[in-house]
């Protein structure tokens, strides 16, 4: 359950890394903005992320 | 990290041996599926080394339509290099790089070949360092090699590549499987990172500009008259054109495809066109990556003409702050680690009774000082150019021994029927060719990122032709005896 908890989290960090910029290209955000917003998703995907990829083990046969 | 690498470290940290089938076929109930394939090549090939060749392109003065459709094509030739040079081998063989050449060359050629080998890794590990150095700078603001610096130019800076690369020499000889673990995290969040860079860095052109941005008619424009203008390159730069651009990315890994390196990986492919997963790397990372990095260096130039120094951190901190930073260090550290432990590995192979611990805090040693050198890393785009040509006959080598030698009434694997460490054919084949190819950097005025194309060529018709008189002097008894029978 903490596991998927945490696929989720760490995929909805990647969301909020990218969308920023984004909103900067479009011009709906300031840099300053964008740049704390990918600072905190970085810090969450890397905490989400590893509960989750850090035992993953190499994948074999079951990888079909 | 590679699927090679997986085996190897999960058995190296139980055991302290190494353990991926180095000398036997691999079996069936290992074998990895497609998706393996696609994870490995799109981390891969997102690395440290993309933030220099990016704007090294700029500075080669390339144009929107050269850089954008020759890495269409460059990238799609390698993608092809892997599916028909690599893959097929490798799945019908099963065998790692290594065991192969040794069948053919012989053990002694092999230890030749791990050496250059080596030693390339050491030099593009210490690439690797300068990058993630070059963050170190934006925090303690020492003075940072500029683009045609070839030796250290501050002693902050020595003290920054000393500091950074030492820690890395550290971490891959005590830990390496963690930091490949988190490599292996890291590795999505980098592209995304690289993919914010591109966007940030697009606006800002939109900004300073005033261009209109409102198609992508208008975004062509935009890339051809600000951010790629073409013309003349920086000074002291090799202007790059559509065929250097094209030439270049179907090279850069040509050590891996043509070279037969990626023996190793598919080796573990159900199915050759596995190989195919390899393009996502090459658009992820030697296409997105690139440009994006492009991108932030052009900006640079157009902000100040005058400042055209290509350091990744500034670069990086510039576009996304202090996470443009940590991804200049990740990005230079997660690959450093791997070259070099494979560096490690090839010198380990030389001097066997060296322990591993050893032998990678040396290669570390040694990447570090060549990191305090930015010739190499500011040199990048002909050193990688460098590196898949000294390479590149020894894949002529078994490609011609897999597909071709029979069909001449010779023997494949020469070096195991006959009992001969060093195969003079195929030394010949590897050790001429290289002069050849320099002959034509040097004299015939090719351009040594074009060499590499007629080199394969001669390498294959050195080896066939060598092994024509090499296999008539010294016919193995086994091959003696079943002519005595028929």
């Amino acid at each position: 359950m903490i596991k998927l908890i945490a696929k989720i989290v760490s995929l909805i960090a990647l969301m909020v890394l990218i969308v920023p910029s984004l909103l900067f290209f479009s011009g709906r955000m300031e840099l300053d903005q964008v740049k704390w917003i990918m600072l905190i998703a970085t810090i969450i995907w890397f905490v989400a992320a590893s509960l989750w990829m850090w035992d993953n083990e190499p994948k074999t046969q079951d990888d079909k | 990290m590679t699927t090679q690498q997986k085996h190897s470290t999960e058995d190296t940290e139980n055991t302290g041996k190494v353990y991926e089938y180095e000398r036997e076929p691999v079996p069936k109930s290992a074998l990895l599926g497609f998706k393996s394939f696609v994870g490995m090549y799109a981390g891969e090939h997102c690395a440290g080394t993309e933030l220099m060749i990016g704007p090294l392109f700029v500075a080669a003065g390339v144009s929107a339509y050269d850089v954008v459709v020759g890495l269409i094509v460059g990238n799609a030739l390698a993608v092809l290099s892997w599916i028909f040079l690599c893959a097929p081998i490798a799945t019908r063989m099963r065998l790692t790089l290594y065991y192969q050449l040794e069948k053919i060359c012989g053990r002694k050629l092999v230890t030749l070949y791990n050496l250059a080998n080596g030693v390339m890794f050491c030099f593009l590990a210490g690439a690797m360092i300068t990058v993630s150095a070059t963050a170190v700078g934006v925090w303690f603001k020492f003075k940072m090699p500029g683009l045609n610096d070839l030796y250290p130019n501050s002693a902050g800076w020595v003290l920054a590549v000393l500091v950074v690369g030492g820690l890395i020499a550290v971490v891959a000889a005590y830990g390496y499987q963690t930091v490949a673990k988190f490599a292996n995290i890291a590795s999505p969040w980098m592209v995304l990172v690289f993919l914010a860079f591109g966007f940030v860095g697009l606006r800002q052109f939109i900004d300073v500009t005033g261009q209109e941005v409102n198609s992508l008619g208008g975004l062509w424009d935009l890339a051809k008259t600000q951010i790629w203008k073409g013309g003349a390159p920086q000074e002291g730069q090799v202007k790059f054109t559509f065929w250097h651009v094209t030439f270049f990315a179907w090279f850069c890994n040509m050590a891996m495809h043509v070279g037969m390196s990626d023996l190793s990986v598919f080796r573990f492919a159900r199915k050759s066109w596995y190989a195919v997963a390899s393009a996502a790397g090459m658009y992820v990372g030697h296409f997105m990556a690139w440009l994006c990095a492009s991108i932030l260096y052009a900006y640079q130039l157009h902000l100040d003409p005058s400042d055209t120094n290509v350091l990744p951190g500034p670069l990086a901190y510039r576009a996304a702050g202090l996470v443009g930073l940590v991804c200049v260090i990740i990005a230079g550290w997660t690959t450093a680690n791997p070259t070099i432990y494979r560096a490690g590995l090839a010198f380990q192979a030389i001097v066997p009774k060296t322990s591993r611990f050893t032998v990678t805090l040396i290669t570390g040693g040694i990447a570090t000082i060549a990191g305090m050198f930015p010739a190499i890393a500011m040199k990048l785009l002909g050193f990688v150019a460098l590196y898949g040509m000294l390479l590149m006959p020894m894949g002529a080598v078994v490609f011609v021994d897999f597909w071709l030698l029979r069909k001449f009434g010779l023997q494949s694997y020469y070096a195991e029927l006959s009992k001969k460490t060093f195969n003079w054919a195929a030394g010949i084949a590897w050790l001429g060719t290289l002069g050849i190819c320099f002959y034509l950097v040097k004299y015939a005025g090719i351009q040594i990122f074009f060499v590499s194309l007629p080199g394969w060529f001669i390498a294959a018709v050195l080896y066939i032709l060598a092994s024509k008189i090499y296999q008539k002097k010294f016919r193995p008894q086994a091959m003696v005896q079943q002519e005595n029978k028929s």
